[in-house]
């Protein structure tokens, strides 16, 4: 191993390059907020929001290699559970009767209701990944779009707390600029911790072959439900600041569109690659923005999904490992951690039969 | 039998034709390339709409215009497998969901691009409204269709796969392609052959979708094409008979799901199929009537 | 008849053949013998197009004064149609189809009906034990006889030529005699036979010439005879002290 002094010096520049990164987004986000109006700013939530979701599903998908498609399911849980708590007190009798007191007569600001959000869609990975997460490949896939709709019908028949199918409009704004960056950030940071640590190492094992894995003392259950309920957290922690962006949530708010949208962020930005999943989902959501005034001129809806589908089962084509592959750009890692992951990316083919 | 039953019964076949008709293509194409085609239901969309199509166009009789939307449908398959599949054969299984999902997504924004999200009506000849007296209950003339219909498509499909040349390749590709190869056998033709048979029977069973519902629209096949993979897999996936079997299953426990409990469960049906999709896959990996053990669980 | 000059072969990342030379003459039998990993069954899959090489040529003179094809041009479902047949190691019999349709199967790109069903009579004439068992699926058989009903699959599409990849592989001693003694009669009846062995013992008593294979290229070839005295060969692979 290296010599202290070495290893401080490999850890200093991603350190560095970081806390670059992250003063540029401050700048950025302090020039959007004078700068923009309210609706190009929605915009930018957006696209922040995407970039949260794509890092956070890149756990699951990316580095533990399970194919799930229930992130909107877990924003459905997590905006929901939020709302409940965040509506005005003064309308809640008349939009969810048959809440009990003791939350009708709460009206929470936004950091409780993030993180109870969070929390909530984590407690529900837990209890559906522990059956769920033991099917593989696309089984695991379907089996997350059925608890998409599992969901789905849940809310609209719990209407005395969710107004069914209706759903909720007049929530209070809450999100803003900031809330989605900082979120963004965290994210994007602690999944690039997992990564580079022993947690992401065993996730990566197990991507690439599971018994393996288990022979060197890795506990696949445990490590995939890690992945999958981190995942869920920020997926309900999303949820929650999409809620209180756009003041409405109904059961079709967060759809299997979004899933496959997520999907597309990844594959093409790099199923592994945080960078990768950042830029693509930045690129893809700039990519929609710009085409939604053509569609609407020229009444041509559907296609940025059109173009988005195309451009997905292109790369899948022409380059199946995405943009970045499993790697991470080279200023953000140390020397030598590069081939490592490399290694690990090409050994992967022959092994994957039936993963990512 | 209370009359109530034996309509939920009915009822039940109707919707099992259906689902067995659009699983079969499923089991078809996972039997030979292993390829879960989430594309597959959106071809029950591309169904409804030529039929239509076609009823406005050309006013043929019902018979052609069913010939014709197998056709379509079948060309519709092979087209799909030629453009987006074929460059991918030999990757990983997930890369080729992944690409279903994208097809999937294709069809159903091209057709709310060029035919509009808004929904259109759809309708049978009166004469297909009349309803038969079956003891206490009655069956219409298109729930009698719709099942005739599919078992003469289903025997016939049985006697393709099990007595002709063409089934014998189909079935020796999927049990092992590069020996398949060895015998002479083009095995892009007969995966080709699965689409294309595959994609006729959903497309067919667009007709009868649209023709029973009344409405249809470009995000139709969703929904029954989801289900139909539920159907595949309670049979066992990979497996036409368990195709069959599992569409006639899963048609009559939604229905009597619907039927026999309490009205206010009735909108749970959903959750409740894709409970049993979840159920079923921990429970009995290869479905019932499926073979090898594959990467299920 | 066969002429393989200078093939090299890639799997994956590894070379496997490396500059392989070759050659098998109209009615012969010849051996292909080597160790595990040698390449003798991916020589196999070129010749019968399942892989295609990187570099080198595969001639191929049909019997009968045709001229000679270059089959590493040629799909290895059109390589049937030239006469090679390839019977592959391990059987690979189709399990869920029954033994009538696997030999029906070995048919498949002839038309020639009346011939076909003669050829089916000559099968179940050689294995009798397949004719009692046609409507089984295939998968319900033994070990000896799956490799009877694959011989007999290859048989039935009428080959000048037959690859077979380790008939004796996992078979009793009885069986493996059994399939031995049709090998010769098959090949006294017209059709030439490379063979791919590990039982080099048994290969090189039914073969006339044979090769030895070693990590990609050939190290040694004569008549099975002179192999069979040759002190290499017998230590390393016949075992002989």
């Amino acid at each position: 191993m290296a010599a202290p002094d070495e290893r401080k010096r490999r850890l200093s520049r991603p350190a560095l390059a970081g806390g670059a990164l992250l003063a540029v987004g401050m700048l950025a986000v302090a020039v959007m907020t004078h700068s923009l109006n309210d609706y190009l700013l929605t915009l930018a939530c957006f696209a922040g929001l995407h970039v949260m979701l794509a890092a956070s599903l890149q756990l699951t998908n990316g580095f533990t290699g399970l194919f799930s498609l229930g992130h909107p399911g877990f924003m459905m849980v997590g905006g929901y559970l939020a709302a409940v708590f965040t509506y005005p007190v003064r309308r809640k009798s008349y939009m969810m009767p048959e809440l009990p007191d003791f939350i009708a007569t709460q009206q929470w600001d936004l950091p409780p209701a993030l993180l109870l959000g969070g929390v909530g869609a984590a407690l529900m990975a837990l209890v559906v990944g522990f059956p769920v997460l033991r099917l593989r490949g696309h089984y695991l896939a379907v089996a997350t779009l059925g608890f998409i709709i599992v969901v789905r019908v849940l809310i609209n028949n719990m209407d005395g707390y969710t107004r069914g199918g209706l759903g909720l409009n007049g929530l209070p704004l809450l999100t803003n600029l900031w809330w989605v960056f900082g979120w963004t950030a965290l994210t994007v940071f602690i999944c690039w911790r997992i990564k580079h640590s022993s947690l992401g190492r065993a996730m990566m094992a197990i991507r690439e072959n599971e018994m393996a894995a288990q022979c060197m003392g890795i506990r696949p259950v445990r490590t995939k439900l890690t992945a999958f309920v981190i995942g869920a957290f920020f997926a309900g922690v999303a949820g929650v600041l999409w809620t209180h962006l756009v003041t409405v949530i109904t059961p079709g708010s967060f759809s299997i569109m979004l899933a496959f949208t997520l999907v597309a962020m990844l594959v093409i930005g790099g199923t592994g690659s945080l960078a990768g999943a950042v830029i693509a989902a930045l690129g893809l959501s700039l990519l929609a923005e710009v085409l939604k005034p053509l569609e609407q001129t020229f009444d041509a809806y559907g296609l940025s999904q059109i173009l988005i589908a195309l451009g997905l089962i292109l790369v899948l084509i022409f380059r199946p490992k995405g943009f970045f592959g499993s790697r991470e750009p080279s200023l953000l890692t140390g020397p030598g951690t590069q081939e490592r992951y490399e290694t690990v990316a090409q050994t992967g083919r022959p092994s994957q039969q039936g993963r990512t | 039998m209370s009359g109530y039953l034996t309509q939920q019964l009915i009822n039940g076949l109707t919707l099992g034709s259906m689902y067995a008709l659009v699983a079969i293509g499923f089991s078809m194409i996972y039997g030979i390339i292993r390829l879960i085609n989430f594309a597959h239901g959106d071809i029950v969309m591309i169904g409804a709409f030529v039929t239509v199509g076609l009823v406005t166009a050309t006013g043929l009789p019902w018979p052609l215009i069913a010939l014709g939307v197998m056709i379509t449908g079948a060309l519709a398959g092979i087209t799909i497998d030629t453009v987006a599949f074929r460059p991918l054969r030999g990757a990983p299984q997930v890369t080729g969901f992944i690409t279903s999902l994208a097809v999937s997504v294709l069809l159903q924004n091209l057709g709310i691009l060029l035919l509009t999200a808004q929904p259109r009506n759809f309708h049978f000849p009166e004469v297909m409204r009349q309803r038969l007296p079956v003891g206490q209950a009655t069956l219409s003339i298109i729930d009698l269709s719709i099942v005739i219909t599919a078992l003469v498509l289903m025997a016939a499909l049985v006697f393709l796969v099990k007595r002709t040349r063409l089934g014998m390749a189909m079935r020796a590709t999927a049990e092992n392609p590069q020996v398949a190869r060895l015998m002479g056998i083009n095995i892009n033709r007969a995966i080709l052959a699965a689409f294309a048979i595959g994609s006729a029977l959903a497309a067919v069973s667009g007709l009868m979708w649209g023709g029973k519902y009344g409405q249809i629209d470009p995000l139709l096949g969703f929904l029954p094409g989801l289900k139909a993979f539920v159907a595949a897999v309670i049979g066992g996936v990979g497996s036409i008979p368990g195709a069959m079997l599992g569409g006639y299953l899963l048609g009559l426990a939604e229905v009597l799901f619907v039927g026999l409990l309490p009205a206010e469960y009735s909108s749970y049906r959903d959750a409740f199929v894709f409970g049993l999709l979840i159920v079923v896959l921990l429970v009995l990996p290869n479905g019932l009537l499926g073979r090898s053990v594959e990467e299920r669980a | 008849m066969l002429e393989v000059v200078g093939l090299q072969v890639e799997r994956g990342r590894t070379h496997v053949l490396k500059g392989l030379d070759l050659a098998v003459g109209a009615g012969e039998i010849v051996a292909l013998i080597g160790g595990n990993g040698a390449g003798k069954t991916t020589t196999l899959m070129t010749l019968s197009g399942l892989i295609k090489p990187r570099a080198g040529e595969i001639r191929y003179t049909p019997p009968g004064g045709r001229t000679a094809v270059d089959l590493t041009r040629i799909a290895a479902e059109t390589i049937v149609r030239q006469g090679i047949v390839h019977c592959p190691e391990g059987r690979q019999i189709f399990t869920s189809l029954s033994v009538a349709e696997n030999l029906r199967i070995g048919a498949y790109l002839r038309s020639d009906r009346a011939q076909v069903a003669a050829d089916l009579a000559r099968v179940y004439g050689i294995f009798p034990i397949l004719a009692e068992r046609r409507q089984l699926p295939a998968g319900n058989l033994s070990g000896g006889e799956q490799m009877m009903l694959a011989l007999g699959r290859a048989l039935m599409a009428r080959p000048q030529l037959m690859l077979l990849d380790e008939p004796s592989l996992g078979l009793a001693p009885q069986a493996v005699d059994q399939i031995f003694e049709t090998l010769a009669a098959i090949n006294r009846e017209g059709t030439t036979l490379l063979l791919v062995e590990q039982n080099a013992s048994m290969a090189l008593e039914l073969a006339n010439r044979a090769y030895v294979l070693e990590t990609g290229s050939i190290a040694l070839s004569g008549s099975a005879r002179q192999l069979a005295d040759d002190p290499e060969v017998r230590r390393a692979y016949l075992g002989v002290a």
